[in-house]
């Protein structure tokens, strides 16, 4: 019976250990700081080590696209801006005046080397903003 | 029929209250006419709210846009089949279908348990009810899809073009149907709890639910996959996005719990721990319906955020310090009948089963939370990607293939080297070969080599059931067609059962292929040039550019060769929608795909030059559709193990299992 129960403990243990050091791997492995454009720039030299997620306003005027998939754009958080470089998949929505999130490194060069490019559906779609008025009641 | 929807939902609130209060003194009090006018209120409730959607459907289809709901998220020219998706495109309409679900599974409740279950009834009731409370709360005061606007404008803010799919008419209700559903297994434990019947009626009535809604979970989530896939032109069907972890996390543990819950149905055992899971499932499901809501975790999926936040988090609170509570209150008659005796028994591969399914919900949580974790902690926003969560996933998922194998075969109690040897000895040496052969036919990657094996083996221990069913059968003189059909008929459960498996062994098949062996490539072409992929060529033909009422549409035609031989076009197209208004989201990505069940042909149009080039993105996606086809064989199982049997067949296939056990028994001692 003792014996019995021991080896369950053994192997619930196995489990838990196996699993937190997973987690624990998993973390290390895949984690992104998740900054503004200030709080990037505020950072150097330290961030150029780390992955990370940066959002922000894409300036207006500012994408320059080649046919290859190849993107230039900056993006602010309304008192400082970014350049980031980027290939890939465009986001349908992806244009001037979105939320655009950018993850990959910051280099030494004060560009940021985007491997993934997310644009938010602007919180405006669900405002009222661009309902044109209509006749008043 | 504003004003009908308006006083709809604000009557439903307040019978909602007079549920809850009359139904719980009705089970207090044990007064009958209480009880029953409690039960009739919930069939009030079902109608007034579905009068209420139909008034939202109405103003939707008549473009009344003085509604605030209607302008947001429909305009004149939307199609009318997208018209009426609308009612669940936004935040409030989709709190309004919640409510309704929610009414739908109350009345169901009221009507099936009429002549069963008499006493947990009332409180079973109250729960739901107290739910309801905070629902039709929501939807009647605080996000109302009837709210005016101060004038009505010409034309409404239409709706984003990646929800005008006919997936995404369908995999929201499905998914809400298996999310709400959830709260049914919880107010049968919680009324358990409260009334102190905590014998075999809840555990009963948990389970059948739990089936239904785990299986529109199941579809709700492969269809959420097969949209993306098909809508959103990344590629991929799957990216641990916090608005999918939030569905899976709900699936994960009420998986667990289908499997435990046959422990106590047989054994009297984990008792708590069923209840513990059934109150974590449902917690996981309002917690999901909040983050996606609420926007706390930032998401690309989530469209709608407001600040219903403070509600969801308080009626978290409330549910949890609640149920723990009576929980905590009535430890002592949740006492195990039993014990578990070998480590090599059904019970305890699937407690293992259980443990590691709620360890994965558990690091999905960790993931999807993270960021606010650190924020809180360390004050700075961490999050982690989808490295992390297949690091910790894909482990335990290949664990649980393993399970999945043995527990439906291995014995109660204690297995005895006959039966693990007669029941595992083939499906491990075919498990084995299978991993061999692959190995032998150049695929080098672990992970996959590991799962195809697992995958082999699970396939062969299910055939091996059957088969040693159907034999026995058909030496009886039965028709071998006939003789599978009775036999499955007999015992729906375990059968049903083993079909679910062999549906979850192709998901995983095709989920394995698609993710590890997938091939891209990307050129931009000038007409008539070609791009080479894999076995296939593809030749960019033309570019159309064309206009209807609703898009200007850019068509790129490809002529597409597997090796010499042309097997047909594709027509990936750009799309920019037209607005009359002033819409922000208005250009969608239309990818052009050919699928087969080797492999998947994805390709992207990028972009488009005034040169007339275009730019685009392949891939070579094996086996993705295994993936769809084992969600239909998932369903199909689903199916035979939850239709009603006949009482006396029930009562026969139950004799027919208990035999079969203590044939087991008897050959170990």
């Amino acid at each position: 019976m003792l014996r019995g129960r021991i080896k369950f403990i053994i192997a619930i243990a196995v489990i838990v250990v196996t699993l937190s050091y997973l987690v624990y791997g998993g973390v290390k492995e895949a984690k992104v700081y998740y900054l503004t454009v200030g709080e990037l720039k505020e950072r150097v030299p330290s961030v150029y080590t780390d992955k990370v997620r940066v959002s922000g306003t894409v300036v207006p005027g500012s994408i320059k696209k080649d046919l290859d998939g190849g993107l230039e754009f900056k993006i602010t958080d309304g008192e400082r801006t970014l350049d980031v470089h980027y290939k890939g998949i465009i986001p349908d929505i992806f244009k001037d005046e979105v939320e655009a999130v950018v993850e990959g490194v910051y280099t030494p060069e004060n560009v940021f080397q985007a491997n993934v490019l997310l644009a938010k559906c602007p919180t405006k779609y669900e405002s009222l903003d661009g309902l044109e008025k209509g006749e008043n009641i | 029929m504003v004003e009908t929807g308006v006083i709809s939902i604000f009557l439903s609130f307040i019978i909602s209250v007079y549920i809850l209060i009359a139904s719980l003194a009705g089970g207090k009090t044990g007064r009958r006419e209480l009880i029953k006018s409690a039960e009739n209120g919930a069939v009030a409730v079902f109608f007034l709210l579905t009068l209420a959607c139909i008034s939202l459907i109405h103003a939707l289809l008549t473009r009344d846009f003085s509604l605030k709901y209607v302008a947001l998220n429909s305009s004149r020219d939307l199609s009318t089949i997208y018209t009426i998706t609308a009612l669940w495109a936004g935040q409030a309409g989709s709190l309004l279908l919640w409510s309704w679900i929610l009414s739908v599974y109350m009345a169901l409740v009221v009507v099936l348990n009429r002549g069963r279950n008499r006493g947990l009834m009332p409180f079973v009731l109250g729960v739901l009810a107290a739910v309801s409370c905070f629902f039709t709360y929501l939807v009647g005061f605080v996000e109302s899809p009837f709210e005016k606007l101060p004038f009505v404008p010409a034309d409404g803010n239409g709706l984003n073009p990646i929800l005008q799919n006919p997936y995404m008419a369908i995999h929201p209700v499905t998914l809400y149907i298996g999310y709400v559903g959830v709260t049914v297994p919880f107010a049968f434990a919680l009324g358990a709890l409260i009334s102190g019947r905590l014998g075999d009626e809840w555990i009963r009535s948990s389970r059948t639910w739990t089936v239904f809604c785990w299986t529109f979970l199941s579809l709700g989530l492969l269809l959420g996959a097969r949209w993306a896939y098909l809508e959103l032109g990344w590629g991929g069907y799957w990216a641990w996005d916090p608005v999918e972890n939030a569905a899976f996390m709900p699936w994960l543990v009420a998986t667990a719990f289908l499997h435990s819950v046959m422990i106590q149905e047989k054994k009297g055992m984990l008792k708590k721990w069923n209840l513990a899971l059934v109150i974590l499932t449902f917690f996981l499901a309002i917690f999901g319906t909040f983050i996606t809501r609420s926007g706390i975790i930032s998401s690309v999926h989530s469209f709608a955020q407001s600040d219903i936040g403070p509600y969801f988090l308080a009626f978290i609170g409330v549910i949890l310090l609640f149920s723990f509570g009576m929980f905590i209150l009535r430890l002592d008659d949740l006492k195990s009948d039993d014990h578990f005796d070998s480590i090599l028994s059904r019970e305890s591969a699937f407690l293992f089963n259980n443990l590691i399914f709620l360890g994965a919900a558990f690091s999905v949580f960790l993931g999807t939370i993270f960021p606010i974790l650190t924020e809180a902690i360390k004050g700075e926003k961490i999050l982690v990607g989808p490295p992390y969560f297949n690091r910790v996933n894909v482990p335990m998922g290949l664990i649980l293939i393993l399970l999945m194998g043995v527990g439906p075969l291995i014995s109660w109690r204690k297995a005895s080297k006959q039966n693990l040897m007669r029941n595992f000895l083939y499906p491990t040496i075919f498990g084995l070969l299978t991993g061999i052969v692959l190995f032998i036919l150049g695929i080098r990657e672990i992970v996959a080599l590991v799962s195809f094996g697992l995958c082999a083996f699970v396939s062969a221990t299910v055939f091996t059931e059957f088969f040693r069913g159907v034999r026995v059968r058909s030496s009886r003189g039965e028709n071998y067609l006939i003789a599978l059909y009775r036999l499955i008929s007999r015992n729906r459960r375990r059968y049903g059962g083993d079909i679910v498996h062999l549906g979850v062994v192709l998901i995983v098949i095709g989920i394995t292929a698609s993710s590890a062996f997938v091939t891209q490539k990307e050129a931009t072409l000038k007409r008539g040039e070609t791009l080479s992929i894999g076995k296939y060529t593809m030749r960019f033909d033309e570019l159309r550019r064309y206009s209807t009422q609703a898009k200007d549409g850019t068509a790129a035609t490809l002529t597409v060769f597997n090796r010499e031989k042309e097997i047909g076009s594709m027509v990936p197209e750009k799309n920019v929608y037209k607005y009359e208004g002033n819409r922000e989201i208005n250009q969608e990505t239309e990818v052009a795909l050919r699928s087969t069940f080797k492999d998947d042909l994805y390709v992207i149009l990028t972009g488009v030059d005034d040169t007339g080039a275009a730019n685009f993105r392949v891939l070579i996606n094996p086996m993705v559709s295994w993936i769809w086809a084992g969600g239909v064989v998932l369903l199909l199982g689903a199916i035979v193990t939850m239709w009603p049997a006949r009482v006396e067949r029930r009562a026969e296939a139950g004799a027919r299992y208990s035999v079969g056990v203590s044939k087991d028994t008897v050959v170990k001692a």
